[in-house]
């Protein structure tokens, strides 16, 4: 087998690197196990994986740090953050760390798989993630993330502070099919079963405020019966 | 302590003395001989009683105020020490979690057995029941601590919402789902907060509802203003509960005897409260064995 990708695994328990390497092999990855962040840093130079998969808590260096001084150094490597997304001061520091994505623990290892093959799929080597960008534009749509407001043709739209959080995490995932089980988990912190009805009705206040038709959207596409994907063109602004 | 009373004893100690030697010392005359104004003897008696109820009154109080002070930080470091018990829990239990469940991702494809893909099966979902149950601790946690959304929340909406969604489940197909909101002669006024929150709370309370009854049951949802709170009642023709079980159910994790049989987390009614208690409001239940259960959420209007 030839061109797989090689990651890097690092996470101090043992117990989870043997089990989720064996399991990243067998879907087709070329992975490599760190124990703590100090290991990542010397692995990270040595092997130059195409992705990293980067617990938080970690003796030594944790994954933050090892995340913050990859990011000093210029290195764009994408990282996969394994960490608590629901709180938004968590959010807040996985995007200005500039982490490509997270995942809560335990997750479904396939939806590691699914996390690791979009985010190589949306890397852009050598460049910094859209995840990491402070200001957005798709379209009309101007997104400025750090003040957290956006505009559209200019004007200034009024979301609640769940939509932009919606809109924030669709438009830094452009172009993937992205579940509502999903959306629940990184927006609002929680989800129950009648929940997705929560995202449905923020959905159609972004339609409105959009002005997005459903049937030719712009930037919101329906996927039936699995989710949403954000369709427009994605770019960082200056 | 002792010395204060020792201190206290000093002054009628030296005046007994004094009262000793005078009458052993064979004076002529020990008697003190004073003359004064009378209303200016009564002025000075009435300030000093004024002065020294004065001073009793303002210890008492502040030694009040301690006592509440003391209550109200035991109050807030036992609060904080469950918080800290709850995320320390979630977070030694992470681990262990992500190595059952990718260990079993890599066992499953190799499983050819029937009765061993079972087990598999098995094992895997009492996996994914404790990490729910970790992660709803987590969520209780961050309910309790993260800042509140603020908005309008048009409540009769979002019941309406709720009773939708709680329609297609499977339960509600055979009990009889009710939602009575105020139409006239004004609607149910807003409340200010999460939408989304109130809405998981009351959803939480029609699924009970709809777990603790038999088919044929009765729940209604009712919404009505009482003062400067909207009142949110959800209530059941269920099994209902024994009157000992009622002020435990508020607790995390706790399950009364009928509903051990049924699944769920236990965290559901201890969200509830989070949920109304962040809102400034409060919570009740009332309950009758063999005849049913009314919750009551009560939600300041300002």
């Amino acid at each position: 087998m030839v061109n797989r990708p090689r990651i890097l695994l690092v996470d101090d328990e043992p117990a989870i690197t043997t089990n989720l390497a064996a399991f990243l092999e067998r879907t087709g990855f070329e992975v490599s196990v760190g124990q703590d962040g100090e290991e990542a840093i010397t692995k990270l130079a040595s092997l130059a994986p195409n992705l990293v998969v980067l617990d938080v808590l970690m003796p030594k260096l944790d994954g933050r740090e090892v995340l913050r001084r990859l990011r000093q150094a210029g290195d764009w490597t994408p990282v996969i953050l394994l960490t608590q997304v629901g709180e938004s001061a968590e959010r807040a520091m996985a995007l200005e760390e500039g982490a490509d994505d997270y995942l809560n623990k335990p997750f479904d290892p396939h939806e590691l798989v699914a996390r690791v093959r979009s985010v190589l799929r949306r890397a852009r080597p050598g460049q910094p993630p859209l995840t990491s960008a402070h200001r957005l534009t798709s379209g009309a749509l101007l997104l400025d993330r750090g003040s957290r407001r956006c505009w559209l043709g200019g004007a200034e739209l009024v979301l609640t502070p769940k939509a932009l959080a919606l809109l924030e995490y669709l438009v830094t995932h452009p172009d993937e099919l992205v579940s509502r089980d999903r959306l629940l988990d990184v927006v609002w912190g929680w989800d129950y079963p009648t929940g997705t009805r929560a995202v449905d009705t923020r959905i159609a206040e972004l339609r409105r405020a959009l002005d997005d038709d459903p049937a030719q959207p712009q930037y919101i596409e329906t996927v039936p019966g699995q989710g949403y994907r954000y369709v427009g063109e994605v770019e960082v602004a200056p | 302590m002792r010395w204060r009373w020792t201190m206290a004893a000093i002054p009628a100690g030296l005046g007994l003395l004094a009262a000793w030697w005078m009458r052993t010392d064979q004076r002529p005359d020990p008697i003190l001989h004073l003359r004064a104004d009378l209303p200016a003897v009564i002025t000075v008696l009435s300030l000093a009683f004024l002065i020294v109820s004065g001073v009793v009154l303002m210890t008492v109080s502040w030694v009040r105020r301690q006592a509440a002070k003391r209550v109200g930080e035991a109050r807030f470091q036992a609060a904080e020490e469950r918080r800290r018990l709850l995320r320390r829990l979630d977070h030694e239990f992470k681990n262990p979690l992500m190595a059952i469940r990718a260990g079993l991702a890599n066992l499953v494809p190799a499983l050819v057995d029937p009765a061993q893909q079972e087990t598999a099966a098995s094992i895997e979902s009492q996996a994914l029941r404790l990490g729910r149950l970790t992660a709803d601790m987590r969520k209780l946690v961050e309910l309790e601590t993260r800042p509140l959304e603020q908005a309008q929340v048009d409540l009769a909406h979002m019941l309406e919402e709720v009773i939708a969604a709680a329609r297609e489940q499977p339960e509600a197909q055979d009990r009889h789902l009710q939602l009575a909101v105020p139409r006239v002669p004004w609607p149910l006024p807003e409340v200010r907060g999460d939408g989304d929150l109130l809405a998981l709370a009351v959803h939480n309370l029609v699924d009970n509802a709809l777990k603790f009854s038999e088919p044929g049951s009765v729940v209604e949802v009712r919404g009505f203003e009482d003062g400067t709170a909207v009142v949110i009642e959800v209530a059941d023709t269920g099994t209902g509960m024994p009157a000992e079980e009622i002020p435990l159910v508020w607790e995390e994790l706790y399950r009364g005897r009928h509903a051990r049989a049924t699944s769920g987390s236990g965290i559901g009614l201890a969200l509830v409260r989070a949920v109304v208690e962040r809102h400034g409001g409060q919570v009740s239940i009332q309950s009758r064995e063999g005849q049913g259960t009314v919750v009551r959420l009560r939600i300041p209007t300002r």
